[in-house]
C-alpha cells in the first residue's frame, strides 16, 4: 500500500485511482467479455485459443454470478440505482448481491449507514423493490 | 470488484514493425504483454477494451527501439479488504476452505467459519451444521467478506470470513442432486 491509509471497502477507502475509475457489476463484465471473446474468435489466427487464464476464470465467474442476463435489464439496473445517489462501489455491490431486506443491504454495504443518506428503511426498501421489479420483468 | 480503468504503459517496439500498421502492431503487443497479468496495485488485468491514446515515440539510443507511451482502457479485477462478494468453493480441508472469485483465490480459515459448523472428512470433505441443514463442500457457492489481502508483485491472495450476518452458503450442490 506504499504508506497509504489502509484500504477498507466498507468505508469506501479503495484508493484514489479506483474511486475515480468506473466500477462494473458482474453482469456488465459478462457482456464486455462475451463481446471481446466473439471478436477474438473472428480473428484470423485463432485468437480465441490464446485467451489468458485470468480471462477464462473471470468469464466463468461472471457468467455464474450474474443476476441479470439481458443487456437492457443490466442497463436499467444501473440507471435505477444511480438515481439514489450511491457511490459506484456501493451501486455495484448492491447490483451483484441483490439483498432482499434493508437490514441485509446495510450489512453488505456498511457505507450506506453514515452520512444520513439512507435514514430509515423506507428509501432502501424502495430501492430494493425497484431492483426486484427489474429482475421480475427481465 | 471489477473496474473499468485507464492505465498507461511505455511500449517498446522494434523498428521492423514501423509502417502503415504500426498502431495495430502496438495494440497487439500491448494485449499480449498486459492481459492476464496481475499487479498488486491494479489487480488482475482481465481484458483491454480500447486504446485511448498513443503518444509520440522516442528512439532509444543504441538499439533503435522506439518507446511509445500508450494509454488504454481495461477491465481489471481488484479485491479489496472489507469487500463482500460471492465465490465458488474449490477445496475443503480441516484447516478451512479455499474459494475462487474469478482469478483470485480466497482462503477461509476454520476460525472464520461459524462455530456450529463442524468439519466432516470423507469422500467429499465438508463443513456441516449439527442439524445437517447447511453444508459447505466443493462447488458450493458462498458469500464471503474479504478481511485481508496479501499482495505480491505478481499475485494477490485473500483471506475471507463467513462468520458474520448475511454471509455463508448461497447454493448447495448436494441439495440439488
Amino acid at each position: 500500500m506504499s504508506g497509504e491509509e489502509e484500504e477498507n471497502a466498507a468505508e469506501l477507502k479503495i484508493g484514489e485511482e479506483f474511486l475515480k475509475a468506473k466500477c462494473l457489476m458482474n453482469c456488465e463484465v459478462a457482456i464486455i467479455l462475451e463481446h471481446k471473446y466473439e471478436q477474438l474468435q473472428h480473428m484470423s489466427d485463432g485468437g480465441a485459443d490464446q485467451v489468458s487464464q485470468v480471462f477464462e476464470k473471470s468469464q466463468g465467474y461472471v457468467k455464474r454470478f450474474s443476476r441479470y442476463k439481458n443487456p437492457d435489464a443490466v442497463r436499467q439496473v444501473r440507471e435505477t440505482l444511480s438515481r439514489y445517489g450511491l457511490h459506484e462501489f456501493e451501486l455495484c455491490t448492491l447490483g451483484n448481491l441483490c439483498p432482499d431486506t434493508a437490514d441485509e443491504a446495510r450489512a453488505l454495504v456498511p457505507s450506506l449507514v453514515p452520512g444520513g443518506r439512507f435514514k430509515g428503511d423506507e428509501k432502501i426498501d424502495k430501492m430494493l423493490n425497484d431492483l426486484s421489479l427489474i429482475k421480475k420483468f427481465e | 470488484m471489477f473496474f473499468h480503468i485507464i492505465l498507461e504503459r511505455n511500449m517498446q517496439l522494434h523498428p521492423r514493425h514501423f509502417g502503415p500498421h504500426l498502431r495495430d502492431k502496438l495494440v497487439a503487443k500491448l494485449m499480449k504483454d498486459v492481459e492476464g497479468t496481475c499487479s498488486g496495485r491494479h489487480g488482475f488485468v482481465v481484458a483491454i477494451t480500447g486504446v485511448e491514446d498513443v503518444g509520440k515515440g522516442l528512439i532509444r539510443e543504441g538499439t533503435g527501439f522506439v518507446t511509445f507511451p500508450v494509454k488504454y482502457q481495461c477491465v481489471v479485477f481488484r479485491p479489496f479488504k472489507g469487500e463482500i462478494l460471492e465465490a465458488v468453493v474449490t477445496m475443503v480441508n480441516k484447516m478451512g476452505f479455499f474459494a475462487e472469485a474469478g482469478p483470485v483465490q480466497i482462503f477461509v480459515s476454520n476460525h472464520l467459519i461459524p462455530d456450529d459448523m463442524e468439519f466432516q472428512s470423507g469422500d467429499v470433505p465438508n463443513y456441516t451444521t449439527s442439524d445437517g441443514s447447511v453444508k459447505i463442500q466443493k462447488e458450493s457457492e458462498v458469500r464471503l467478506k474479504i478481511i485481508g489481502t496479501r499482495v505480491d508483485a505478481t499475485e494477490i491472495f485473500c483471506i475471507g470470513t463467513i462468520k458474520d450476518d448475511y454471509l455463508g452458503i448461497i447454493s448447495d450442490p448436494g441439495a440439488a442432486s
